[in-house]
């Protein structure tokens, strides 16, 4: 008997309980929302903040940093130069020019008994030389050795006998032009 | 009248309107504040990054600048300078040409300026000066040597020379490419990265003022002897 329990009350009011409970059940979760909404809109401009204070006191590291640099500005001009000028020298100093490396190479391969009467050597690296050689024998070494590529190093590219006349002393009077590659 | 309706038409349709006013300011929450704000931060945190960096950097570059002595580094500085000067500087280049022959063994019979105009070598300028020199044959090998690994940069560009038959001394005509190369005009910002002095560049140095101290810093007087007559009137 104690577990028989009787609704009288009319089924519309019935209705609208169960419907005012759904309601507050809604406005609950609505509530929640908008709560928790205005709880990440805060909590988003309070970050921009923080983050706007933060970048305030790098700006003002950065300022302090440049105002530095600015106070060490010869120093870095005077390096600027110095870096400036060492790579260059460091690119020139003790790199013999074509040149001179033409004529030693030159000064190497012509036999001693050869008389140079002159040499120019040009800024292209072109060789012009005029010269006694005393016998055919020193004339074919000389040619020779200017067209070895082991002993002219493969400095040679082409050498050009201008003029040849023998004397009559028995010399050949000679004019040759030598490109170095 | 109206207002009771109106309490009536909530009450009635509260189910829908309630979640829909919710929704509505959730949204206009989110678009208006939220979101604008987290596109903000995010970019923001990107800035405060590269800022970040910038100021490490700019420290490091402090630091390293601080560490130069400057009176070290103008005196380095001169030493470079005295290779590679600014400007042509006849003067100074003239003396050593002449003091080279002579250490060389070769007498100077003239120097010329040759082309007034500058040509470019590499990164470096150029003008050429003409040398005509007597001496033996064999010591042209040393001259060159001595032209070319002269502290002040120059390069030789032309040789000519003539030997009479049976003389140990020949006429040469050499042609150097005297270098130099002008300030550079940008210095660089505050933020251009500082250029290393390497271990390199610290053995140049030291050569480079072993080397110029003794030439660079005394002028050289060629005292020439008494010419003519000791009393021009007897």
């Amino acid at each position: 008997m104690a577990n028989i329990a009787i609704n009288l009350l009319p089924i519309e009011f019935t209705e609208s309980e169960v419907k005012r409970a759904k309601f507050y059940k809604v406005q609950a979760v609505g509530i929640a929302v908008i709560l928790a909404m205005v709880f990440l809109s805060s909590l988003s401009v309070a970050l921009r903040i923080l983050q706007s204070q933060n970048i305030k006191g790098v700006q003002n590291q950065v300022s302090a940093s440049e105002q530095k640099i600015q106070k060490l500005k010869e120093k870095q001009v005077s390096l600027l130069i110095l870096k400036n000028r060492l790579t260059t020298i460091d690119k020139y100093l003790d790199i013999p020019s074509k040149q001179t490396e033409n004529f030693k190479l030159l000064d190497k391969l012509i036999p001693a008994s050869v008389s140079i009467s002159s040499v120019s050597v040009d800024k292209s690296g072109s060789i012009n030389i005029l010269g006694l050689v005393p016998d055919s024998v020193t004339l074919g070494n000389l040619i020779d050795n200017l067209t070895d590529k082991e002993k002219n190093n493969n400095l040679i590219k082409q050498v050009s006998l201008d003029t040849i006349s023998r004397g009559r002393d028995g010399f050949y009077r000679i004019s040759l032009t030598i490109k170095s590659s | 009248m109206k207002k009771e309706s109106i309490i009536k038409f909530y009450t009635t349709y509260r189910m829908f309107i309630f979640p829909a006013i919710v929704a509505l300011s959730s949204l206009i929450l989110i678009i208006f504040v939220i979101l604008p704000q987290l596109m903000a931060l995010l970019t923001n945190q990107k800035n405060v990054s590269d800022l970040l960096v910038r100021s490490k950097s700019l420290e490091v570059k402090a630091a390293t600048l601080e560490t130069y002595d400057s009176s070290d580094l103008a005196r380095k500085l001169e030493y470079a300078l005295s290779s590679l000067p600014e400007d042509k500087d006849f003067a100074t280049v003239l003396g050593l040409i002449q003091n080279l022959a002579i250490q060389s063994g070769f007498s100077v019979t003239s120097i010329s300026l040759g082309s007034s105009s500058s040509a470019k070598v590499a990164n470096a300028q150029s003008y050429s000066i003409k040398l005509d020199v007597v001496g033996a044959k064999s010591l042209l090998g040393v001259l060159f040597s001595n032209l070319e690994g002269s502290i002040r940069l120059m390069k030789v560009s032309n040789i000519e020379f003539t030997n009479a038959p049976n003389q140990q001394a020949v006429n040469s005509s050499i042609t150097l490419d005297i270098l130099y190369l002008p300030l550079p005009t940008n210095f660089g910002n505050v933020d251009s990265s500082l250029p290393e002095v390497t271990d390199r560049d610290e053995k140049l140095i030291e050569r480079l003022a072993k080397n110029t101290a003794p030439a660079f810093s005394q002028p050289t007087y060629v005292s020439l002897p008494p010419r003519g007559r000791a009393n021009p009137f007897e």
